[in-house]
């Protein structure tokens, strides 16, 4: 506790001026957030929540520079704690180069952010959402280093498609992206006895095309991630054939209001080989979510959003192979740097966020939780 | 009042009508409800869209229409900040600097340079090939150019 704290407090002593400092081109932005989450029953993400805590900091500098008109290179290191998960670790969330020949075409290569469904590339910047938890069947904050960025390429542009029909946005990727020895699943293997020591991974490619309509703020777009994994442990080896990932969502934002839904498909077909003996994990994730808010005045804004997912590869009646969360949130900007969110969860499953390591007596079907925030951002 | 006599020549009415109020509102204070957009003056373009004021300054176009580059600059807050967002760009200060902050947070883009002051702001405009930016009122003798906003 007193050493996150002091993390807080030093980075932004450190920011000094409040603005993002520029040497001479070069860009220097940075963010960190402490965050507290009390929950009724059941620990969650892997945080002692049931008691009330505050096991929830995330940090990161980046450092850009444009060096020709086209050319721009730039690296981002992250730090987070959450609950048993990260650490003094610090990452790379993304180092890259990037090329833009024109408005139509880009690319970047080094280890970029990967796209997927409306937030999967911003899941981190606690900043720009009104949100403490974006919708977990999605965007697992446990797992979010996993899916963040990979190590390879990708190249994007727009085409407008003239005044009437809006424009289209493209993105499309290649590369390698490995687990976080420190994140979600590599915990839940370890709850089940298998210990990695060097970080599963494997190839992945896909993109993404959303339509930005000729309706001012209206947004439709769809993205596919193809992700192969494989991992060996000294008892045993996991392995992920390709699987295809999709995602297919729709934001709408006009004047105080914001909507947006989205509906993501996961199946896989894990196979966890102990000696003799192969083991398949079945999963067919299916998930989706509708949220709405509203900005009442300039620093103040509230919205909700419901949140489903369900394993349809094993019997959905059970708690564990689901999980459905009413959400109400407010966010309150004090500045233009510092700000401050409440939020409230009502449970129902266990299918997400849930670790038998910290609930070793087992879990109750539904929970109300309380997650509070602050943040800090240059 | 020298700078684009070349282009005006070949304008039509309606472009001169547009032209004549912004260079009219260059050398006024804005009213409350209005800014002067100010380029280098090396910029060869006269006007200018809002709609490619927008795509300038969020990012997604780094070329005016001409094909020459394109560096946005920005106060860092203010009445004439706010102005401009709404008017011209259609974004509150709290959603344009979100966006900025993801295309920062994910690099995917570098915020345009933001600030304290007009007269840091202007300064920087008139030494920058391609700086394009917005004051509440340019005098005579600032080294820079206006354009006019269509919409």
């Amino acid at each position: 506790m007193p050493r996150r704290m002091a993390l807080f407090l030093l980075v932004c002593i450190c920011t000094g001026s409040l603005y993002a400092q520029d040497l001479a081109g070069i860009e220097i932005h940075g963010f960190v957030t402490q965050g507290f989450l009390f929950s009724s029953n059941n620990n969650y993400l892997t945080m002692k929540s049931s008691d009330g805590s505050v096991q929830w900091t995330d940090g990161a500098v980046s450092v850009s520079d444009s060096l020709t008109d086209k050319l721009r290179v730039g690296i981002q290191l992250h730090m987070y704690q959450l609950g048993d998960l990260g650490g003094a670790n610090v990452q790379i969330d993304w180092a890259s180069g990037d090329y833009r020949v024109n408005d139509y075409f880009g690319i970047r290569a080094g280890k970029v952010k990967t796209v997927l469904g409306l937030f999967n590339d911003s899941q981190d910047v606690d900043a720009v959402f009104l949100w403490i938890l974006l919708p977990q069947g999605a965007y697992p904050i446990d797992n979010k280093s996993f899916f963040l960025s990979h190590v390879g390429g990708e190249a994007y542009g727009g085409l407008p498609l003239g005044e009437r029909a809006g424009k289209l946005l493209y993105r499309a990727y290649g590369g390698y992206a490995g687990l976080d020895l420190n994140g979600g699943y590599v915990k839940q293997a370890a709850d089940a006895g298998v210990v990695f020591t060097t970080a599963p991974g494997g190839n992945i490619y896909g993109g993404d095309l959303r339509w930005e309509a000729p309706l001012k703020g209206l947004t439709v777009g769809s993205s596919a991630r193809i992700q192969a994994l494989d991992g060996t442990t000294p008892m045993a080896s996991v392995h992920v054939p390709p699987t295809f990932i999709s995602a297919d969502y729709a934001q709408f934002e006009k004047g105080k209001f914001y909507f947006a839904g989205e509906y993501r498909r996961f199946p896989l077909n894990t196979v966890v080989t102990i000696g003799p003996a192969v083991i398949p994990v079945p999963q067919d994730a299916r998930s989706w979510y509708a949220m709405g808010s509203y900005r009442f005045w300039k620093k103040f804004q509230v919205g909700s959003y419901y949140s489903h997912y369900v394993n349809k590869a094993l019997d959905t009646r059970l708690p564990a192979n689901y999980s459905k969360d009413w959400v109400v949130s407010g966010r309150y900007d004090f500045n233009a740097y510092f700000y401050g969110k409440i939020e409230g969860h009502f449970l129902h499953g266990t299918g997400t966020g849930y670790y038998d390591s910290t609930n070793p007596d087992g879990l109750k079907p539904n929970s109300n939780m309380l997650a509070a925030k602050i943040g800090f951002s240059f | 009042m020298l700078y684009a006599c070349a282009e005006m020549r070949v304008m039509s009415k309606t472009r001169w009508l547009v032209l004549l109020a912004g260079f009219l509102g260059c050398w006024s204070a804005a009213s409350a409800q209005d800014v002067v957009l100010i380029a280098n003056k090396g910029v060869q373009i006269s006007e200018i869209k809002n709609a490619d004021l927008h795509a300038i300054f969020m990012g997604e176009k780094t070329r005016f229409a001409d094909g020459s580059h394109a560096v946005p600059v920005t106060l860092k807050g203010g009445a004439v900040h706010e102005v401009f967002l709404k008017k011209h760009l259609g974004e509150s200060p709290g959603d344009f600097r979100a966006q900025w902050r993801k295309a920062v947070f994910t690099g995917q883009g570098a915020m345009p340079r933001a600030f304290d002051s007009e007269s840091a702001l202007i300064e920087y405009v008139a030494a920058t090939p391609g700086a394009l930016g917005y004051v509440s009122r340019i005098s005579p003798q600032d080294k820079v150019k206006c354009l006019a906003a269509v919409k």
